[in-house]
């Protein structure tokens, strides 16, 4: 009976959302504040690592743009609050639409650039979009724009702090985004972006609209990327175009390396790592005698150095790495038997 | 007309210096199948190490000279120490197809954070050799320095010399002959390897040039070259990355089409062009303005 009730995947993964939401529920009242405050940024960290694991691990397109897309949602969402008056959900569905249009029409374009020429365009993008925020006086310039969530209601009672606020809303957001995605990747999407990534003239060949399905997921990517950019202009409380420099997009791509870009689970190894890694450099550059240069270089040099090690050593995560060692140990002990 | 010349002469300066760095992702491109955003940063470095001999001995040429040497061995030693590495390690997987682009990003990064621990993230000020003030003639000025004649002159003369090394030693014949194609190359005796990796020395050196010769009207800090490898790569895509003379025309038509637009439109635009010029030729013609048709290989 309960075998026959998990045998459908969607099922089982809903449950394992809902548990893991309990967990996270009663892991927050139980950890120090700023825990919960990184924990809040570990899950927007996984939302927007989740939307590269889907564009490059599963449809083979690299993006070096994820962090306009995240600019894109972020602004969008400020703006649709400040002039419409949006309730807070409402204008995260805004961040959601306008990234994925956004990611629909450089998609549009960019579905028929092969690797380094959309690496390219999606880097000038990176570069040039922050740029774009800062002259138009509509979108506030350097002192970016308001962007609140608002205090958290009353009747959590009164010691319930923001942070923990954040926290509730980016892991609910991130459990929500990783079940979405999950079900997505097992879908008929999700095999079609495999096929093609394996081999485009096979897919082809077998009927796959190789454009279509290239295009619809940079549009579901850069959608996942604009409601991080939204969460995190939110704990932010403004979005700022510094909040969405070039290193943001390289640490996302790293993330999603660090994980295995296949496997969507992983992103939360991915994101943790992005988090902790600020933290014990700046640890590391105060006792080197914390220099300002080496406070500010120290979390860029690790977390490239990790980048560079990820991609020549585990390429594909760190998950695979322990299989082939599983297998090939399994082998030796048969042999030696 | 005289406005029109002169905002041509600007153009020209700017277009040279993209030109340079379009040469140098065009040269590296063409052996080994990659796009090298770490040029930036292998080009940022040199250029500090250009801005640190001409602080000692003030003396421009020498620290012109040494940012070659030193931009020359980087790119040698990345192509022996991560290139050959990857090529090794990675044949298929889901990352295979995106390896490179993402290795030469964590080398970039790398690169960037070092010189920011060397040097610091503070702006530095790199003093041109000789004048920047404009030539006037009369009473009228030409927005045209002996700085920018220096930049034309120099970037002429580092193509110049290319051109003789491609055209009319061995070396260059087995330079082209590895990029056109390697396993007959290799079946020829051609050690395709080391040409390789003297094709990177020659990349390194070229960016260097570039980066030492864009610093002089700019504040000096380590991401201060980013978009000179954008405009260098727009300019490496309008020439259809796989021609060096491609390059050139690509990084001067760039530089030419900016400078009008700043003149007569408006500096707000100025980056969105770029980018909109991309969009453009990616679209209509992905293989470079000078493609011909091609058979389809998917």
């Amino acid at each position: 009976m309960l075998k026959k009730f998990f045998a459908n995947g969607v099922r089982t993964r809903f449950i394992g959302t809902i548990a893991c939401g309990w967990f996270l529920l009663l892991a927050a009242d139980r950890v120090d504040p700023l825990r919960v405050y990184q924990g809040g940024i570990v899950a927007i960290y996984v939302i927007a690592i989740a939307s590269v694991i889907l564009l490059t691990g599963y449809s083979g397109q690299v993006s070096l743009g994820q962090g306009a897309f995240m600019a894109i949602g972020g602004f969008s969402a400020a703006l649709s609050s400040k002039y419409w008056h949006l309730p807070f959900f409402l204008t995260l569905i805004v961040a959601v639409l306008a990234g994925a249009l956004a990611g629909a029409l450089l998609g549009g374009g960019a579905a028929r650039l092969s690797g380094p020429y959309l690496a390219g365009i999606t880097l000038a993008l990176a570069i040039g979009l922050p740029n774009l925020a800062n002259q138009f006086s509509f979108l506030g310039g350097e002192q970016g724009l308001d962007y609140s969530v608002g205090d958290p209601p009353l009747r959590f009672g009164m010691d319930f702090t923001t942070d923990k606020w954040f926290f509730w809303i980016t892991g609910l957001a991130a459990l929500i985004t990783l079940w979405w995605t999950q079900n997505i990747l097992m879908s008929r999407y999700g095999r079609t972006w495999r096929a093609l990534r394996s081999n485009p003239a096979a897919a082809q060949l077998a009927g796959i609209h190789v454009g279509r399905v290239k295009v619809l997921a940079f549009t579901l990517s850069a959608g996942l990327a604009g409601l991080a950019g939204a969460l995190l202009s939110m704990t932010l409380f403004y979005a700022l175009p510094s909040a969405f420099p070039l290193s943001l997009s390289f640490a996302l791509v790293t993330g999603a390396v660090l994980a295995g870009v296949t496997h969507l689970l992983g992103s939360m190894l991915g994101a943790i790592v992005l988090v902790a890694i600020p933290a014990y450099a700046e640890l590391l550059a105060n006792k080197l005698g914390g220099a300002e240069r080496v406070i500010a270089n120290l979390p860029g040099l690790m977390i490239s150095t990790l980048l560079i090690l990820a991609v020549l050593f585990t390429p594909n995560g760190p998950g695979e790495q322990w299989r082939t060692f599983k297998e090939k140990k399994g082998k030796k002990d048969r042999q030696t038997r | 007309m005289l406005a029109f010349i002169s905002t041509l002469l600007i153009g020209i300066t700017v277009g040279a210096i993209y030109s340079l760095m379009a040469l140098s992702l065009v040269l590296v491109w063409r052996s080994t199948r990659v796009i090298n955003f770490a040029q930036a940063g292998q080009a940022i470095f040199s250029t500090y190490v250009a801005y640190e001999v001409i602080q000692r001995t003030g003396n421009f040429i020498l620290g012109m000279a040494a940012a070659v040497v030193v931009g020359a061995l980087l790119g040698a030693l990345v192509e022996v120490l991560l290139m050959r590495t990857l090529f090794k390690r990675i044949h298929s997987g889901a990352v295979a197809a995106v390896a490179p682009v993402i290795a030469t990003l964590g080398l970039l990064g790398v690169i960037r954070a070092s010189v920011g621990l060397i040097w610091g993230n503070d702006g530095h000020r790199f003093d041109a050799p000789v004048s920047t003030q404009a030539f006037s003639m009369g009473n009228t000025v030409i927005p045209f320095s002996r700085f920018n004649l220096l930049v034309i002159a120099t970037a002429a003369l580092v193509m110049i010399v290319f051109t003789v090394i491609f055209q009319k030693t061995s070396l260059g014949l087995s330079l082209r002959a590895s990029a056109f194609a390697p396993e007959i190359a290799r079946l020829s005796g051609i050690r395709v390897g080391s040409i390789r990796t003297i094709g990177w020395a020659f990349a390194g050196a070229t960016g260097a040039v570039a980066g030492v010769l864009i610093s002089p009207n700019d504040s000096l800090t380590p991401n201060s070259l980013d978009l000179l490898l954008i405009f260098g790569f727009v300019s490496a895509v309008i020439g259809g990355l796989d021609s060096l003379i491609g390059a050139v025309v690509g990084g001067l038509v760039l530089g030419i089409g900016k400078a009008l637009i700043l003149a007569y439109l408006g500096s707000s635009l100025d980056y969105p062009t770029a980018f909109v010029v991309l969009a453009i030729v990616l679209i209509v013609r992905p293989g470079g303005i000078f493609s011909m048709k091609r058979g389809r290989n998917a």
